[in-house]
């Protein structure tokens, strides 16, 4: 029975390890903020626009973070744990963590910001699954918005002219940045509009603003390619004579290599067209660190590439 | 409170994954845990294809089927004259390919890749809570591993002799009447219910680790199977203790650091183990050299 004895001892002596005294009591900092933690940091930013100096934003997933290649610290455990409210995406971006989000919200608000979207405004990639990178479409980031503020406004009523107003002013910046990428993308040569890119996070970008988005891999950044796909690729760069691609800041350039050098080979040149953002914001302080500046961005190097 | 989950979880599943560890160890067969992480995929897009969703349920029992098939396909090539190693290596990579080939040609277009649809992450452990009739009944994760860990824990328990003879000598236990092959099948099944739940529960990593490194320590520093067990679950427990608390102050992956405390808790017994440790055995060289010199 020695055995039953060893695992009794070990657990007593974790329980007393951790147990006592351990009860994280929770500490408000009391400077009245709202704590939220958002997961991507697009998400963060609009919080932060519409929340302005009452809440306290987070997000997990920091500058070049590939969501599908996060992974949870000790800290984050923390940072969930002393939030008031919790931002994420929705449509299955963060896999597995949205069924802890959906069981965290017995405790505190756990919101999608694609709560609101209805099943038509999301582009289906299979009979039951959508795609989630629903940021690229500025006109589906206004609805987030709308979300951000009606949430932030149900939990904390007595900021409610300051969220109002907020999202009223960064609603017309979008509005304005809206139109500013159709503008642009309409300089492009009709037969020209084609973003082939590695990973395709632009589809909504592309239905939005009339691109065609061609992907050497599917959605799923782990998903191998094959050589097929390479060489499909190569002969439709050929025939369309499509000037550029263009990689991504969290996706290896390995990929669109192959398919630039075997367009070389059939004496057709194609260059990389620049680094876009994908699935994770520019760093902090900069102008692609805000969500305006990288979507305003990926739209100056599209375009600036294929005129 | 949190903490405590946690490290339960982890202290669980290194429970579990040492005892069966210390069997795999004796026939050089540790691997199977990685061999098992990587054969459920086919079964994960099988049970999408078939249900439609991403849901836990349909891919724990896509997994689930997947590994008892990988055990069974090992163990089948084993008992036919197949080394252990390239028996583990054929059945896992023939079956991890099968999935690749299925996601190319079914799934492109969405996320799908075992990270995101099957393993779980234990730093959420405090949030997935189970509820029965409305009362709060703590971490689904404690039931789900702690289940595992009781269950190896009776099996191995009553028939420990059984399962000994079987593993160190077969054809004794043979002659002896036990029905071999059946005790085989019964620890294989073990080793993927515990693996493929623990993935559910806490990702990859740690059940492969576990599954591996402290049955490997205990076996520096024990002789006996009764006693390599009850030692490597001490040091799957205090890596589990260990690793959290190294996961605080680094600010990092949690079941990163407890695997890396096994592997410290590892080199440790490597250099001084009474027995086997290195340390001890250049002392005792130099001692017979001296006396021979």
């Amino acid at each position: 029975m020695g055995f039953i004895k060893t695992i009794g001892g070990v657990l007593a002596a974790l329980l007393m390890l951790t147990g006592c005294g351990n009860d994280t009591a929770k500490q408000d900092e009391g400077n009245g903020k709202l704590k939220i933690v958002a997961t991507t940091g697009m998400i963060g930013d609009l919080i932060e626009n519409i929340g302005g100096k009452h809440v306290e934003v987070t997000s997990l997933m920091g500058p070049g973070v590939d969501p599908h290649l996060y992974k949870a610290t000790q800290g984050d455990v923390k940072t969930l744990d002393a939030a008031d409210m919790i931002f994420y995406n929705g449509v299955h971006l963060e896999g597995k963590m949205t069924d802890i989000f959906e069981m965290m919200g017995k405790n505190k608000p756990t919101i999608a910001v694609t709560e609101d979207f209805k099943e038509d405004q999301l582009r289906k990639v299979s009979a039951t699954e959508h795609d989630p990178h629903v940021w690229f479409d500025v006109k589906l980031w206004i609805v987030a918005a709308g979300a951000v503020k009606k949430e932030l406004i149900a939990n904390d009523p007595d900021h409610e002219a300051d969220y109002l107003g907020h999202y009223e002013k960064y609603v017309l910046q979008l509005k304005e940045l809206d139109r500013y990428v159709q503008d642009e993308i309409n300089k492009i040569p009709e037969d020209q509009r084609v973003l082939v890119t590695a990973h395709d996070a632009f589809g909504y970008y592309g239905q939005s603003y009339g691109l065609d988005v061609r992907g050497l891999q599917g959605i799923n950044t782990l998903s191998e390619y094959g050589s097929k796909d390479v060489t499909d690729m190569r002969n439709y760069l050929v025939e369309n004579k499509i000037k550029a691609i263009f990689i991504e800041s969290s996706v290896p350039r390995k990929a669109i290599e192959a398919v630039i050098q075997g367009a070389a080979k059939q004496g057709h040149s194609v260059k990389i067209g620049g680094e876009l953002f994908s699935d994770a914001m520019g760093e902090k302080g900069t102008e692609e660190g805000t969500y305006i500046g990288m979507v305003r961005h990926n739209t100056d190097i599209i375009v600036h590439a294929l005129k | 409170m949190n903490d405590f989950w946690i490290i339960l979880v982890g202290a669980l599943v290194a429970g579990s994954c040492s005892v069966l560890g210390c069997f795999l160890i004796v026939r050089k067969m540790t691997l199977i845990g990685d061999a098992i992480s990587h054969s459920v995929l086919p079964g994960i897009v099988l049970a999408f294809l078939l249900t439609g969703t991403r849901d836990s349920v349909p891919m724990l029992v896509g997994a689930a089927a997947l590994g008892l098939l990988t055990v069974f396909l090992i163990q089948l090539f084993q008992s036919s004259g197949v080394q252990a190693d390239a028996a583990i290596g054929i059945v896992f990579t023939s079956l991890f390919a099968a999935g690749i080939v299925l996601v190319s040609l079914y799934t492109q277009q969405i996320d799908f890749d075992l990270e995101h649809v099957l393993y779980g992450e234990i730093a959420y452990t405090p949030w997935n809570t189970l509820t029965i009739g409305g009362i709060e009944a703590g971490p689904k994760a404690v039931w789900i591993v702690g289940s595992c860990f009781i269950l190896n824990l009776i099996l191995i328990f009553v028939f420990f002799k059984q399962f000994k003879l079987v593993s160190f000598d077969p054809a004794l236990a043979a002659a002896m009447g036990i029905p071999v092959l059946l005790f085989h099948y019964v620890l294989m099944s073990l080793i993927s219910m515990t693996t493929v739940a623990s993935f559910d529960s806490v990702g990859s990593i740690l059940v492969v680790g576990m599954l591996i490194i402290p049955a490997a320590t205990a076996y520096l520093l024990s002789d006996r199977l009764s006693g390599m067990i009850k030692v490597s679950i001490v040091v799957g427990v205090l890596s589990s203790v260990i690793g959290y608390y190294s996961a605080t102050i680094l600010d990092a992956s949690i079941s990163g650091c407890m695997v890396g405390s096994a592997a410290s808790l590892f080199c440790l017994a490597f250099l001084f183990s009474p027995t086997h440790g290195l340390v001890s055995r250049l002392l005792k060289r130099r001692k017979s050299k001296e006396r021979y010199a």
